[in-house]
């Protein structure tokens, strides 16, 4: 509705039609090499755009984001040869971050032949040549790209729907969590130790939990725990939501790891915080296991100063005695039907999801992980994500939020439970999470002082997909 | 109108119901109607009878999008020579139908008129669109019509009332387009069996009589205004994470945003939901913000529909009671029980038990 | 475009025809004819209409929204007094979107307006009074077009003083013309800076606009205060006005709550019962008081 430029190259998809395609190269290798293709009269399409950047490291990979966004059908990122960067490092940094966004790109279906990478130093205009050859190639059998943001088919996926591996824990033992809950969030109250405990406490609707601050020990009786307790309270530790003030915080296992990566990324003071380790039966949603609890354990992690179960307050974390049978996760049997499809169809399905993004925001506003003080969303010099609530703004809003999180995710599924669009960002966060432990070997929430893997590089990281 | 059985009640079975939407169809009227999808009951265009959910129960979204739409388009530009060009949007003038609402959407609709109709996009929707309500045959735990003024079988905003029977359903035609809507049918239609509308009536009255949540009396609004200051509003609001859900579920919330999309050379003006709950809706472009806490945030919302606009329309709350906001928060926000609770910590304490 | 409106066509004739509509916030044209900084962030502009319809017309305090298309729209007052010609001017500082994205147009070059809104100054009820107009930083652009209608019409009200105060004398607007303005008899203007914010050779005063304007010892004595500036600075002069006894209906003032529409319908500048766009955005400081503060 907003985009008078995809509708017009839509029209005049004639058999006439070249690929518009966004060459973003730093300036002193790929740059220098593709000057020197000109210079040298070697042959390449006309068909590229060069945005010309300073290193490869300077490209944000929101950039390739934009590029589809104003109408490219294809975009090849290039830059120096690892070792070669005239930043010293920047290339590294950048391998990285296209891996990520690349693999989020994939996953939701775009083309592959759409998007590419390449190393081109000063003196390779052959190589330049070529590689442009090739990206044309691939971009022009690709087609032009009529679907940004909106799906041209019906998607029609059914995803598969793995079986409840056990029945909800006994109310007893439940009962018995929340006592103890209770009881230390009370006795930390009275001593002093803190100023509020985070908690949760029954909601407005029949079965549901909302986060609770408690204040003063007689309240602590409001507080109560069982397979509804969903909240990832470390939401409140961190950023525009934090509480001031020493605080207690009650976690189940995926919060131990959100609280984990916020240490990881300097956002919490170890000692400003209580971490009280709930044993975790798993989450319920309607009737079903939550999917993030079929493959956890329950353990919260070496992390807490105190773990409450049914047996009672132990100071410390659990001991590995209480690690609870994992099966398979739901996400990845899902994702894996979604990626056994063709990526038209991903693309389609992806669509018609974000199509119903309404841009609450609250996917943002309950991330343990989206902690800054003003958003991306937020600005507007330049405008990374528009405005408009429709396919092109929730595309961009989607993409940004995902990639925001690539790494750094610990799969507490907030978000989507949240979405009042029912949008399966677990799914996506999943994937990401996945790529990045298979690449880099990096558990999201599992190492208070790991470097988050978007942050650092090793010289011989994969570049499997890099020309 | 005009016919000789104008006002007249009918009573249709389920396949009628079904064989009327399929009719309206049939007429190139656009019909809005709850349909399933990806797991949500939401309001569509239907293309056929047989999509429509006709289920009791609330939608995700409300009605609202149908007429103030989550983004619009104001005008596109174009820049000719150094001169923009400015074109209005093309004109959509089919009749629509939103079919089988609940009454507090309908009711939800009249709040927006308040304030909407002054806007001729708004207007003109407005004028090409009928409300079929049908009245709830249950109350889920977050609704409370009744506690500002509505019901399940509410007639405000109505244009023509469906309310269940055992078998069936009776209709009835509220105002002169709702009579415009069943006109053309009721050559068709069988007419309601004596007792048949206060049959229903009695039904809605049952279901009223099963929300538990107080009256929210319109002469609060006063003392709600002074509560501006109080700091109660940090207690109850701290939790609230600022999405702006409860804004966009909510049938009777109105503001938006401008802003243009596209570049320089072209693109177009757009108006877009926006919330008071973000942030950037009040920060000024110095940095100072009027609201600079979520809770300030927060109390804005419960304070406009429960103070500040029934101070300037009649007494009439903002708010019609349908629940959403409170089923969708992430965190559980329920704006009938700020009210209560702010209420309750009033020094002028009204009469009365103060209950969820 | 979309196959919704193909299907228009058959279904319009059931609906009775009607054409496009026009959407309120759709603005005038208007070419830029004169383009000028009054201090390194602040640049003034001349428009007028590029279509030959009525003249703009507007009253001093009123505002209008000024976009660029691509950028989207920003909310200034009206800068000029209706009584000085058929062009408008505006007076902006350059920190957002728009305001760059303006900044960065020429003499020539053609943007958005609509207007006029809000509220005006109660000009008329100002006659025969001594006048205080007291502007900080960019909030004197607010101030210039009420000025300039009393400058007009000099004869109807007593004697003037001209309060203008900024961060640094670079940052103060208007030094081009605050001689004219002192020029014309009966009118006293006061320029100062902000401690450490002179330079060599500065004349003017230095000091916090509240304490310079309490050291000019003025009385009340029926004198009507015009004030805008930031809100930090209102907050200080108000502490001084009631320390000095002004009574607070003759202390004028307005609001700059974020606006997007001007119509009061996009919600954004709700104080309590009002909207800003509407009911202000000129208030009197007892009317103030009677807000929520949430401005
Ligand atoms: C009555 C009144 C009179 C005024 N008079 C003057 C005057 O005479 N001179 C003057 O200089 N100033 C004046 N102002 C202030 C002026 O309106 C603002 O400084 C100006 O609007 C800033 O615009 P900007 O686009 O440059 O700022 P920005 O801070 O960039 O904001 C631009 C707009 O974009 C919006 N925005 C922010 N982020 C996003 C995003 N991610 N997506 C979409 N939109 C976003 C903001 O909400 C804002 O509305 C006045 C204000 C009022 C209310
Ligand atoms: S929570 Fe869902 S609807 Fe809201 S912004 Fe996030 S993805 Fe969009
Ligand atoms: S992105 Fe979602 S799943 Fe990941 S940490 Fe944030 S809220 Fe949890
Ligand atoms: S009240 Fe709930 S839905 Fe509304 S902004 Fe706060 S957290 Fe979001
Ligand atoms: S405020 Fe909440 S309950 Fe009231 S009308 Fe809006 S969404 Fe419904
Ligand atoms: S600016 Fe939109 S209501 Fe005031």
């Amino acid at each position: 509705m907003t985009e008078p430029t995809l509708q017009a190259r839509t029209e005049t998809a004639a058999p006439t039609w070249k690929p518009q395609i966004a060459a973003i190269v730093c300036n002193w290798c790929t740059y220098a090499g593709a000057d020197m293709a000109g210079t040298t009269r070697r042959e390449y399409p006309a068909s590229v755009r060069l945005l010309r950047v300073p290193c490869s490291g300077r490209v944000n990979p929101l950039f390739i984001l934009k590029a589809f966004e104003q109408g490219a059908d294809g975009v090849l990122v290039s830059g120096c040869h690892p070792g070669d960067c005239h930043y010293v490092q920047g290339n590294y940094f950048a391998r990285r971050r296209f891996a990520a966004f690349r693999s989020l790109l994939n996953f939701l279906g775009l083309d592959p032949r759409r998007v590419h990478f390449s190393w081109i130093s000063a003196s390779e205009g052959i190589k330049w040549a070529r590689v442009v050859g090739d990206v044309t190639r691939a971009v022009t059998e690709a087609g032009p790209l009529t679907d940004w943001g909106r799906a041209s088919s019906p998607a029609q996926v059914t995803l598969p729907e793995p079986p409840a591996p056990r029945p909800q824990p006994a109310a007893a033992e439940l009962e018995a969590v929340t006592g103890h809950v209770r009881e230390l969030a009370a006795s930390l109250l009275r001593e002093g130790k803190v100023s509020f405990v985070l908690g949760w406490a029954p909601g407005p609707s029949p079965g549901q939990t909302i986060p609770a601050f408690i204040q003063r020990p007689e309240d602590a009786a409001t507080l109560v725990f069982d397979t509804h307790s969903h909240a990832d309270l470390a939401a409140f530790l961190a950023g525009p939501r934090k509480v001031s003030g020493k605080v207690a915080v009650l976690v189940k296992a995926c919060d131990a790891r959100a609280a984990t990566t916020l240490l990881a990324e300097g956002q919490l003071v170890r000692e400003d915080v209580v971490l009280v380790g709930v044993s975790c039966p798993g989450m319920w949603r309607d009737d079903r296991l939550a999917y993030r609890c079929h493959s956890c354990d329950g353990e919260v992690g070496a992390l807490c100063d105190f773990t409450v179960s049914a047996a009672g307050v132990q100071p410390g974390a659990l001991p590995t005695g209480a690690k609870r049978a994992t099966g398979p996760d739901p996400r990845d049997l899902q994702n894996a039907h979604l990626e056994s499809l063709p990526a038209a169809q991903r693309w389609a399905f992806w669509q018609e999801q974000f199509a119903d993004c309404v841009r609450c925001y609250a996917c943002r506003a309950v991330c343990p992980m989206c902690y800054c003080g003003s958003c991306i969303s937020e600005q507007h010099r330049p405008q990374w994500v528009p405005t408009s609530i429709d396919g092109r703004g929730n595309t961009a809003w989607n993409l940004v939020r995902a990639y925001h999180l690539s790494g750094r995710c610990v799969g507490c599924d907030e978000c989507e439970r949240v979405c009042p669009a029912n949008i399966r960002l677990d799914l996506i966060n999943r994937r990401l999470a996945l790529e990045l432990e298979q690449r880099f070997d990096y558990h999201a929430g599992t190492d208070p002082e790991g470097a988050p893997p978007l942050a650092t590089f090793r010289p011989d990281d994969p570049q499997e997909f890099i020309y | 109108m005009g016919t000789p059985s104008a006002g007249q009640i009918h009573r249709l079975g389920r396949d009628q119901l079904a064989s009327w939407v399929d009719a309206l169809l049939g007429e190139r009227k656009r019909v809005f109607a709850p349909v399933l999808r990806r797991g949500l009951r939401v309001l569509r265009a239907v293309e056929r009878a047989q999509d429509v959910d006709f289920a009791p129960g609330r939608t995700r979204w409300s009605p609202k999008e149908f007429l103030f739409p989550r983004t619009e388009t104001l005008f596109s530009y174009e820049n000719r020579d150094g001169v923009p060009v400015l074109a209005d949007p093309p004109a959509d003038d089919v009749p629509r139908i939103l079919f089988g609402v609940q009454p507090c959407d309908a009711a939800g609709l009249v709040r927006l008129d308040s304030i909407l109709l002054q806007d001729p996009f708004y207007a003109r929707r407005r004028e090409l669109t009928t409300v079929v309500a049908i009245a709830c045959s249950e109350a889920a735990p977050e609704c409370f019509c009744t506690a500002v003024g509505g019901s399940p079988a509410g007639q405000e905003g109505v244009d023509v009332l469906l309310a269940p029977l055992e078998t069936g359903w009776v209709v009835r035609a509220l105002s002169p387009k709702g009579e415009a809507l069943l006109a053309p049918r009721r050559g068709g239609w069988e007419t309601a069996a004596a007792g048949d509308w206060e049959a229903a009536l009695e039904q809605a009255g049952r279901v009223a009589g099963s929300i538990g949540r107080r009256e929210l009396p319109a002469a609060w609004a006063e003392k709600l205004e002074q509560s501006f200051a109080d700091p109660i509003w940090d207690e109850l609001a701290r939790r609230c994470v600022g999405c702006s859900i409860c804004a966009y579920v909510c049938p009777s919330c109105s503001c938006f945003d401008v802003a243009d999309e596209g570049s320089d050379a072209c693109g177009s003006r757009c108006r877009t939901w926006d919330s008071c709950s973000f942030r950037l809706f009040t920060q000024h472009g110095s940095g100072h913000n009027p609201r600079a806490t979520q809770p300030a945030r927060s109390r804005q919302r419960v304070l406009h529909k429960f103070a500040f606009y029934p101070l300037q329309h009649g007494g009439r709350a903002m708010c019609v009671g349908c629940g959403r906001c409170i089923r969708s928060c992430p965190v559980g926000m329920d704006i009938h029980a700020e009210v209560v609770e702010v209420m309750s910590g009033r020094p002028e304490k009204e009469a009365g038990d103060v209950q969820r | 475009m979309s196959s919704a409106e193909t299907a228009a066509g058959p279904a319009r004739a059931a609906a009775g025809t009607a054409g496009p509509l026009e959407s309120p916030l759709k603005p005038r044209l208007m070419r830029i004819v004169e383009a000028w900084d009054e201090t390194p962030d602040v640049r003034s502009l001349r428009l007028q209409p590029v279509d030959d319809g009525p003249p703009v017309r507007w009253l001093p305090g009123q505002f209008g929204e000024f976009s660029v298309f691509g950028a989207g729209e920003a909310v200034f007052t009206m800068a000029n007094s209706p009584s000085r010609g058929e062009f408008v001017e505006c007076g902006f500082r350059a920190l957002g979107k728009v305001t760059w994205a303006l900044r960065d147009l020429a003499v020539g070059q053609v943007i958005g307006y609509r207007g006029p809104y809000g509220n005006s100054f109660p000009v008329d009820s100002w006659r025969g009074k001594d006048l205080v107009f007291i502007g900080g930083g960019i909030g004197t652009v607010a101030l210039r077009a009420p000025l300039q209608w009393v400058l007009d019409h000099r004869g109807d009200f007593g004697e003037i003083v001209v309060l203008n105060g900024a961060r640094s004398v670079a940052d103060l607007c208007y030094q081009k013309e605050m001689p004219a303005w002192a020029e014309v008899p009966g009118v006293h203007v006061v320029r100062t800076v902000d401690p450490g914010g002179e330079t060599p050779g500065w004349d003017g005063e230095v000091g916090l606009l509240p304490a310079v304007f309490e050291r000019l010892g003025l009385a009340p004595g029926g004198r009507i205060v015009v004030t805008c500036g930031p809100p930090v600075m209102l907050h200080y002069l108000f502490q001084s006005l009631e320390k000095l006894k002004f009574p607070p209906e003759d202390v004028v003032t307005t609001l700059e709550n974020k606006m997007k529409c001007g119509l009061g319908l996009c919600g954004r500048c709700n104080v309590g019962r009002l909207f800003v766009c509407v009911d202000g955005p000129v208030f009197t400081w007892a009317r103030m008081q009677t807000l929520p503060r949430d401005y």
